[in-house]
């Protein structure tokens, strides 16, 4: 924390060293930059953390420097200034938040309709500043905006505008290293996997989208007693397509990208530009250039080598979460499911009951409707007929996330991890899913949170250990074992694997039982396992359920199984 | 009938079906590829110059049609070896390059002809009659040419070999691969074809409006809404998403002024990529 | 990743210092070489949707420096130009001002661009240097040690309506512009026109200014409303798809149409076989057959060759700012604000539209009404001194 505030101080006071090293001018040009690359760093908060391109983010900017221009117009020199330029800039961010959660709610993918809206959305706001001529000047712009109290001039007001820089720079580290940042850049890289984690993610997108807005918005605030005058251009799309070729080529993953990109990127513009006829043609190329083979921008590359070379540390007493499993053994009721797609049944009446802790196994050949009773449970497909309880309540319909927060928890047949974040991340992802409040996940302190689990996992797996690998560099049978220490870790009162021993060898496949037993026997829990291996079937279930069709063939245990004649004859020649 | 409604009546067609020409390329593209190919709109204006190229040299304008096509393949494929080949499965990236490509074309175009405008010449001036109402022939051309490449293309999709194949390599890329199919140089085709499609909308439309660089920008945002509204992979869905948004235009412009149209497309493209992201129509 | 942090910082404190020194280092080296220069800032469109007359307007500025120097310069030294993008968004404009007159301490701006660039200039400068306007626009400006050289609605619209009226007889109007101020101001301004001529208006409408636009339906409207003339105040390619338009569905043929904003460039776009009965109405046409003009078409060709971008009114407009501005230097004797506003008022100098004089920081000037045959234009009326209408003190 006190490191943390002393780079900000360095910082700061080189920013304000700039002016008496420059000169006037470049403190009239950077200042602009500066705030650009404010708005530049929520585009770098969704596009490189949360994974969702913001192609309108000039709207957030626009409507910022608008409301602050009226509120300068209108209330200069007021006290209610305090309160109406702060307003200015979170009235975007909640704008922004509304629609993301309004877009993401629907679908869950951030794929490119959402950038598309946001594109309509700045034409829109820049056509309705154009023709809206009574209040926002139209065309021609909202003019003769005065300057903040006190700050005549803009030499003054670039200390302002470096201190918000440096503050919202200062800001964006922190969130983007608290939880929130690994949860978003866990978001980016598997979304569904989240949400079986108990995450709200379209929640959690749209509050990046909120804080993105609010940097517009901040940026707008300060725009407008730096111009002294609001155009439409500003909420349009020229300036939208800007900053995200800025924060693209400073580096979008990275903090200082996004505003490395608004100042090199757009000072070399505005000197170059009257200066290299083919300027637009040689950003235009490096901008291609810098999406094909530069995905981590200028930034990404120092970034990187300074972090090899430096390494990461965590400071800070690892804090041991009370351990929440066995506290009530779930009812899981499922009546007359039936899930069709086109003309194919792919359940037809399911109906089961599991009152006792104990391991499942759900057996039966393929295409009996095992996975997609899975997906039924986990709210991942809706089903058309019949119900599915939780301790007698409804959880059909309900979407995944609630489903995960109820504490079933999931690991699917491909092993479903975070490839580019590290084994650590991956964990506590896992680790804090259901026990993060909001507040927490803007904290440190869940950084260092634990859990007997954890420990015990790490014991069994070492490669765990190993924190700081990306979990794309681990071996198949190695994700399969970190999915299911991501599944364990959530304590989940009943776990559903979905082969966890796919593509594993002996030995592995081994201490994978050895723990499913381990968690079965300390925690007692219920563990329902899609498995096909029949030797290993009988050697860990407690009851085994038979899917014949996409309805439940036989209950018992393995014996009875074993004996029931219809359950021969869908197994032919199998021994079972 | 009332002459004015004749003509009314036949501009909406005019409008839906000239938007189905422009998007033609963009569909394929998008639809096929999953590539948003933001510079559709500069394949369009490379068709208009190249157009303008055949003017100038004082060649009949149908020869504009096979020029166009030759020139549009030659870009289109250079670029899909250079660019878009690596991208197939990174949507945003895509998205920005095919983006940063428009900026280049635009470039290109201008320091081969200038910024200004060109014109070109109406290869059938005059008017013909339609209900008893004059219309100008060389529009009634383009919308006869739009829908009976509309039933062309439909039939062809259906019955034909390649179709198939592309159908195929849409649903499932590994399967096709897996029996015989060349996805990769299916892959190309189709976007040669996609660029093809826009050189064609070019040469179609070049007579009608301005020609410059940045006559590209007048066609990519309305595609897209037509994609959307429409929804991806079929005809029908393409037809109606013209509809849509053509009809949109059309009648509020009509009832409240051509800035409240402009408001209404954009707020319903905004609705349908809220609500409907996969359109009216969408296969699957 | 706490670690990497600082060193990140580190990067783009040298980044930008690196970038800045880079940048800043030709500022110096002009500062160095030229501090007896009188420093003319222009503003012309080098990018955006204005840009195709950005070749043209650079020229003029060029030959109009050379004049200037011929003739001995402003204030005894030597004028020097220093060119500004002005297609560019109102921040960014406003930022090059602030550089011209910070860094490289320009003596006077000059400036051919959008009325929004123009606010963001004037708020960046603050009337600390004069800055001529050169271009066409709706008036109203009346910001201190601004002066505004080019036509007002009232110039272009009120002897062309009412020579409409007594000439050809014409009595209903349609009205149609892009949704913008110029627009808006010239036709409500328009409308008193004709009022005061006789006539009525049967139709006015808006086309949305920024998307691309199509224009059959609005061609059709006035096919229904059978207007004799129609006012024009749309511009750039929305000028040209409608004219094309208009033509195509045959209504040039006993419609007229007269616009606000038609020049060489755009008539080239309309084409020839869209420009029946087709009017311009401007301060300036490259084939004025004037002394003054003649004298400025054969030295632009002197200088820049025979396939020279054309001449056009928005380049034409960049030669009479930098001559005027000179001329008003000169004649004040230095360039103090209050000196400046003096002399401004009552003063002529000479164009190649004609002499033109200043009142009220506007000018009175010769106004042209020119009809296009085919891709060129044919002056049909002159309109002598023009008072602008405008009541800046």
């Amino acid at each position: 924390m006190g490191l943390f505030l002393g780079r900000s101080i360095i910082l700061l006071l080189g920013l304000f060293a700039l002016p008496t090293l420059l000169g006037d001018f470049w403190a009239y040009q950077l200042g602009l930059y500066f705030l650009y690359s404010i708005a530049a760093l929520g585009v770098g908060i969704c596009w490189g953390q949360a994974g969702f391109l913001p192609l309108g983010q000039a709207m957030f900017l626009g409507i910022g420097a608008y409301l602050s221009g009226f509120s300068l117009i209108h209330f200069q020199d007021s006290f209610l200034l305090l309160l109406l330029l702060p307003a200015a800039a979170l009235i975007p961010g909640f704008i922004a938040f509304v629609i993301g959660l309004l877009v993401f709610r629907g679908h869950l993918e951030s794929g490119p309709f959402f950038a598309l809206i946001t594109l309509a959305l700045s034409l829109l706001t820049f056509q309705i500043a154009t023709n809206w001529v009574d209040v926002t000047g139209g065309f021609n712009g909202l003019g003769g905006i005065p300057s903040l109290p006190g700050l005549e001039g803009f030499e003054s007001l670039y200390y302002v505008v470096a201190a918000v820089l440096t503050i919202s720079i200062g800001v964006v580290a922190w969130i983007i290293k608290a939880p929130i940042g690994v949860i978003w850049r866990g978001i980016s890289e598997n979304e569904k996997r989240l949400t079986f984690f108990g995450y709200d993610t379209a929640f959690l997108k749209a509050l990046a989208f909120g804080i993105s807005g609010v940097l517009g918005g901040v940026a707008g605030v300060l725009y407008a007693p730096h111009q002294g005058l609001v155009t439409p251009n500003l909420a349009g799309f020229i300036l939208s397509a800007e900053l995200l070729i800025w924060t693209a080529v400073g580096g979008r993953k990275t903090l200082f990208g996004p505003v490395i990109g608004a100042i090199l990127v757009g000072s070399l513009t505005a000197e170059l530009r009257d200066v290299i006829p083919i300027w637009e043609l040689m950003v235009a190329a490096l901008f291609i250039f810098v999406v094909l083979f530069l995905p981590d921008g200028i930034a990404g590359w120092p970034e990187r080598l300074f972090q090899r070379v430096l390494g990461r540390r965590f400071s800070g007493d690892e804090v041991n979460l009370a351990v929440k499993i066995g506290q009530k053994s779930p009812e899981l009721e499922l009546a007359s499911c039936s899930l069709s797609i086109g003309t194919v049944d792919i359940l037809n009446q399911l109906s089961f009951r599991i009152a006792q802790p104990g391991i499942y196994c759900l057996i039966g050949p393929n295409g009996a409707g095992k996975t997609s009773t899975f997906n039924a449970i986990t709210g991942a497909v809706k089903t058309q007929a019949g119900s599915i309880n939780l301790d007698d309540e409804s959880i059909s319909g309900f979407q995944s996330h609630d489903v995960a927060m109820r504490g079933i928890g999931r690991k699917f047949q491909v092993p479903s991890i975070l490839p580019n974040l590290t084994i650590s991340e991956n964990l506590r992802t896992a680790l804090w899913g259901g026990r993060c409040s909001l507040m927490d996940l803007f904290h440190y302190t869940p950084l260092n949170w634990t859990n007997t689990i954890n420990t015990d996992l790490k014991e069994r797996f070492p490669f765990l250990i190993e924190e700081n690998k990306p979990a794309k560099e681990l071996s198949h049978g190695e994700k399969q074992v970190l999915e299911l220490s991501m599944s364990l870790l959530g304590e989940p009162r009943l776990l559903l694997l979905d082969e966890p021993c796919a593509g594993l060898s002996s030995e592995e496949t081994d201490k994978v039982i050895d723990t499913i037993r381990w968690i079965r026997s300390t925690f007692d829990s219920t563990i329902l396992v899609i498995e096909h291996d029949m030797t290993l079937v009988k050697d860990i279930a407690d009851q085994v359920i038979v899917m014949h069709q996409g309805a439940v063939l036989a209950i018992g245990g393995v014996k009875d199984i074993q004996k029931d004649s219809r359950v021969r004859e869908v197994y032919v020649g199998v021994s079972i | 009938m009332d002459p004015i409604a004749v003509t009314i009546a036949l501009n909406i067609i005019y409008e839906i079906t000239t938007l189905f020409v422009i998007v033609l390329g963009l569909a394929i593209v998008f639809g096929l590829l999953k590539v948003m190919n933001l510079a559709h709109g500069e394949f369009i204006m490379v068709g208009a110059y190249a157009a303008y190229f055949c003017q100038d040299q004082g060649w009949p304008y149908i020869m504009a049609i096979p020029f166009a096509l030759f020139i549009a393949a030659i870009l289109g494929y250079l670029i899909e070896f250079t660019l878009i080949r690596h991208l197939y499965r990174r949507p945003f990236d895509t998205l920005l390059v095919t983006w940063g490509l428009s900026f280049l074309l635009r470039e290109v175009i201008e320091l081969v002809y200038g910024k200004g405008f060109q014109s070109l010449s109406n290869p059938i001036p005059g008017s013909i009659d339609v209900l008893g109402e004059p219309y100008p022939s060389y529009r009634a051309l383009v919308m006869v040419i739009a829908i009976l490449s509309v039933l062309v293309l439909w039939v062809w999709y259906r019955r034909s070999l390649t179709g198939a194949r592309v159908k195929a390599m849409v649903e499932n890329p590994e399967l096709a691969r897996a029996v015989g199919i060349r996805v990769d140089n299916l892959a190309r085709h189709t976007f040669v074809v996609g660029t093809c499609f826009g050189a064609l909308a070019g040469v179609m439309l070049a007579p009608l409006t301005r020609v410059e660089p940045f006559m590209g920008l007048d066609y990519i945002l309305t595609s897209f809404f037509v994609l959307v509204v429409g929804g991806v992979g079929t005809i029908l869905g393409l037809s109606s998403g013209a509809g849509v948004i053509g009809g949109v235009q059309s009648v509020v412009s009509n009832l409240f002024g051509e800035t409240s149209g402009y408001f209404g497309v954009l707020l319903i493209a905004i609705l349908f990529l809220w609500l409907k992201p996969n359109g009216l129509i969408s296969r699957s | 990743m706490l670690n990497g942090k600082k060193t990140s910082r580190r990067t783009v404190l040298k980044a930008t210092l690196g970038g800045a020194a880079l940048a800043a280092a030709p500022g110096l080296i002009k500062y160095a070489n030229a501090a007896s220069d009188f420093k003319i800032g222009l503003f012309i469109p080098l990018s955006g949707p204005a840009a195709l007359f950005g070749p043209s307007a650079k020229n003029c500025g060029e030959l109009a420096i050379d004049e200037v120097n011929k003739s001995g310069g402003v204030l005894g030294r030597q004028a020097k130009l220093y060119i500004a993008d002005a297609g560019v968004p109102p921040a960014e404009a406003a930022k090059s001002a602030v550089r011209l007159m910070l860094r490289d301490k320009v003596d006077l701006i000059v400036g051919n661009h959008d009325s929004a660039v123009r606010q963001a200039i004037v708020g960046a400068v603050k009337g600390k240097i004069p800055y001529v306007y050169s271009p066409v626009y709706e008036g109203g400006e009346c910001s201190p040690n601004v002066f505004m050289l080019g036509e007002t609605p009232q110039q272009q619209l009120m002897p062309a309506i009412d020579h409409f009226a007594k000439t050809k007889g014409v009595k209903s109007y349609y009205l149609i512009g892009n949704d913008y101020v110029w627009p808006r101001v010239t036709n409500k301004l328009a409308k008193k026109y004709i009022a005061a001529a006789g006539g009525n208006v049967v139709g006015e409408e808006y086309i949305p200014f920024g998307p691309a636009n199509k224009f059959e339906s609005a061609v059709t409207r006035i096919k229904s409303a059978k207007p004799d003339l129609v006012v024009i105040t749309l511009v750039g390619g929305d000028n040209v798809n409608f004219n094309r338009t208009f033509a195509e569905f045959g209504l040039d043929k006993n419609i007229s149409r007269v616009a606000s904003l038609l020049e060489e460039n755009t008539l080239m776009g309309v084409g020839a076989e869209s420009s029946g009965n087709l009017y311009s109405s401007m301060a300036y046409f490259a084939n004025i057959e004037s002394a003054e003009n003649k004298a400025f078409v054969s030295s632009y060709k002197a200088k820049f060759g025979a396939k020279a971008p054309v001449l056009n009114t928005l380049a034409e407009s960049n030669y009479a700012g930098i001559i005027f501005g000179a001329a008003l230097t000169n004649k004040t004797g230095s360039t103090n604000a209050a000196k400046l506003a003096a002399t401004a008022e009552g003063l002529t100098v000479s164009t190649p539209t004609g002499a033109v004089t200043m009142r009220n920081r506007h000018t009175d000037k010769n106004m042209y009404l020119a009809k296009c045959n085919g891709t060129q234009f044919k002056i049909a009326k002159v309109f002598n001194k023009v008072p602008s209408g405008q009541t800046c003190t």
